[in-house]
């Protein structure tokens, strides 16, 4: 396990000092700050207008209209964060016939691909602490919002991402191609983002199937601050599910070409 | 080949110790067979020679040997290890140059040789020497800080080489070490290469022939995914029942058809081509098996008898490339003959 931190440190690394990394930096800031504002200047703008009397107050929770809404657009963002992330993974090594080299080393396969996917994920917590800056700026302006559900909120969000980074680490364990990785990645998560709408429009034990399946309709919980452990099985599900391709992925050199 | 090739791969001296031990190895891609029953053993402290064409199955040797990926069947051991049931302990013995290394671009000289070392399981101590000592071995002082992309093709080859002694492997695994470097870089390279090999086993896969006879004790020659030939450059030669090439020099290069015409004549020499035209002279190469007599005084004789002046003749030994493109010369034809 050493020698996986060790490669999870060396990717995470190369994350922070490539133009991809710097690029997602700044598009999730700017993403994340923009969504942050606009939900926050709605809020006091809609409990102005309570104060007046122009609406009604029922259903204007702090914390559930703030936060609630960020996570629940905030996870969108993650269908484009995500590719981003996670192409270079083996994409990048192929490219530079690195592999090569890592195949080599005494290392097992299961380093390599945890050592990869820790990497990604060290760098997606890194993009944590701008979304945690926002919280303590209000908790600092005397906004005190309910802590549980913040909290849950930010859980969902994380396990949500790391669900999205394993589908991406399995994409790139398929190509030499970071391009090719980011926008196959890029697609099969749109069609993960689709399957939520499956519910709206249709019925039936294959509808419910789909939106079980749907990562968006177990993430909507975590968003409004309701931790179900049946949630957080699905998302680890997925996560070992597609580390477990990217594990038989990368093996496959043991037997073609 | 006069003798089962097989059984000359053996090493003779059983006290020595065997570093590598390749046992009927073959490999499969999609149906097509690149490497067929290849088994050789490498000595503690050898320097091999892996010699072939390119598409031989050279590199599908190296990247068996070094665990890439293994053999459709077959056993490999490194250091009494076997690579498939120990693949963790029989890596940590392998110190591995790849063809064309493929090296981190955007990280620097020491950040990536700590990483290496750190792949290779060195702890953060230990790291720091070997690192600090492989920098200093390799001659990368002077670039320990630059970023891997900006160097020059010699220098990420010696950092190729470095990250192939982290750890102080037993074997040293070099696959076209010197392709597409100066002469001056070839040559640092084969010292340094030959320096290594007094310390280590070098298993050196080339195709370029000066290079094993300089660098290596003994060579195995594989074509088209099996081995045909192993020994050492004398023992080859050997093998190829002492064939004698004679070169024949003489002036009045007009005549160059009777002089041809001459020599096919005299019985035991096979072979005979015109390997020079100048102005004034004409040079003619041939061969003689071993179990011919020596035709040097004939063909002075039938010279001097026509009339036609004799420059020089002389015998000479075959080099380790003529003794190469032989063996797979007769490899190519009896294939030709099998098929």
């Amino acid at each position: 396990m050493r020698k996986a931190f060790a490669l999870a440190r060396k990717d995470a690394n190369a994350y922070f000092q490539s133009w991809a990394g710097a690029f997602a930096f700044a598009f999730f800031f700017l993403v994340a700050g923009i969504l942050f504002s606009i939900v926050v200047m709605t809020y006091s703008k809609i409990s102005l207008d309570v104060s007046k009397g122009y609406q009604e107050t029922q259903g204007l929770g702090l914390t559930r209209f703030i936060w609630g809404s960020f996570f629940a657009n905030i996870g969108a963002v993650l269908i484009f964060l995500a590719p981003i992330l996670s192409m270079r993974a083996f994409a990048e090594e192929r490219k530079q016939q690195t592999l090569e080299l890592l195949f080599t080393y005494p290392l097992s396969d299961f380093d390599i691909v945890s050592g990869k996917f820790l990497g990604m994920v060290w760098f997606f917590e890194a993009l944590f602490l701008p979304t945690l800056a926002y919280t303590a700026l209000l908790h600092w302006l005397g906004v005190e919002p309910d802590w549980g559900p913040v909290l849950v909120g930010f859980l969902g969000f994380w396990l949500l991402g790391l669900a999205y980074l394993s589908l991406g680490l399995f994409v790139s364990s398929l190509t030499d191609n970071p391009v090719v990785s980011a926008i196959v990645t890029f697609g099969l998560l749109l069609v993960f983002w689709v399957l939520e709408w499956v519910v709206s429009i249709a019925d039936g034990p294959s509808a419910r199937l789909l939106a079980l399946l749907s990562p968006l309709n177990h993430y909507q919980e975590f968003t409004v601050g309701i931790l179900d452990l049946s949630n957080v099985v699905y998302f680890v599900c997925f996560q070992l599910y597609f580390i477990f391709l990217a594990m038989r992925s990368i093996e496959a050199r043991n037997w073609k070409g | 080949m006069d003798a089962d090739p097989a059984a000359r791969l053996r090493i003779e001296s059983p006290d020595r110790e065997i570093c590598v031990r390749a046992e009927n190895i073959s490999k499969n891609f999609g149906g097509i067979r690149v490497l067929e029953n290849v088994s050789f053993e490498i000595a503690k402290g050898e320097i091999l020679g892996f010699l072939g064409p390119n598409g031989a199955g050279k590199t599908t040797t190296v990247r068996i040997l070094t665990g890439f990926f293994p053999p459709s069947s077959g056993r490999v051991w490194i250091a009494e290890q076997d690579l498939a049931r120990n693949p963790g302990r029989a890596k940590q013995r392998i110190g591995y140059l790849p063809e064309s290394i493929g090296l981190y671009e955007d990280m620097r000289v020491e950040e990536f040789l700590k990483f290496s070392g750190a792949m290779k399981g060195l702890k953060s101590a230990a790291r720091k020497e070997q690192v600090a000592q492989k920098i200093e071995r390799c001659g990368l002082g002077d670039v320990r800080k630059r970023l891997i992309g900006r160097l020059s093709k010699g220098y990420r080859q010696r950092l190729g080489l470095a990250q192939a002694l982290l750890g102080d492997p037993e074997l040293l695994v070099l696959d076209e070490p010197t392709n597409g470097l100066d002469p001056k870089q070839i040559i640092e390279i084969r010292t340094l290469i030959r320096e290594l090999g007094r310390e280590r086993t070098v298993f050196l896969s080339t195709h370029i022939l000066p290079e094993v006879s300089m660098v290596c004790d003994r060579v195995i020659i594989m074509s088209r995914g099996r081995l045909v030939a192993s020994g050492t450059a004398e023992e080859l030669e050997a093998g190829l029942k002492k064939a004698r090439e004679i070169l024949v020099t003489a002036g009045e290069p007009w005549r160059r058809d009777e002089a041809i015409g001459l020599l096919r004549s005299l019985p035991g020499l096979e072979d005979v081509r015109v390997v020079k035209e100048e102005p004034d002279q004409v040079s003619f190469s041939m061969t003689v098996p071993a179990d011919k007599p020596d035709p040097r005084a004939e063909i002075s004789r039938l010279f001097v008898e026509k009339g036609i002046a004799l420059l020089e003749i002389r015998s000479a030994r075959l080099s380790l490339e003529e003794i190469f493109m032989r063996i797979l010369s007769s490899d190519d034809s009896a294939a030709g003959e099998a098929s």
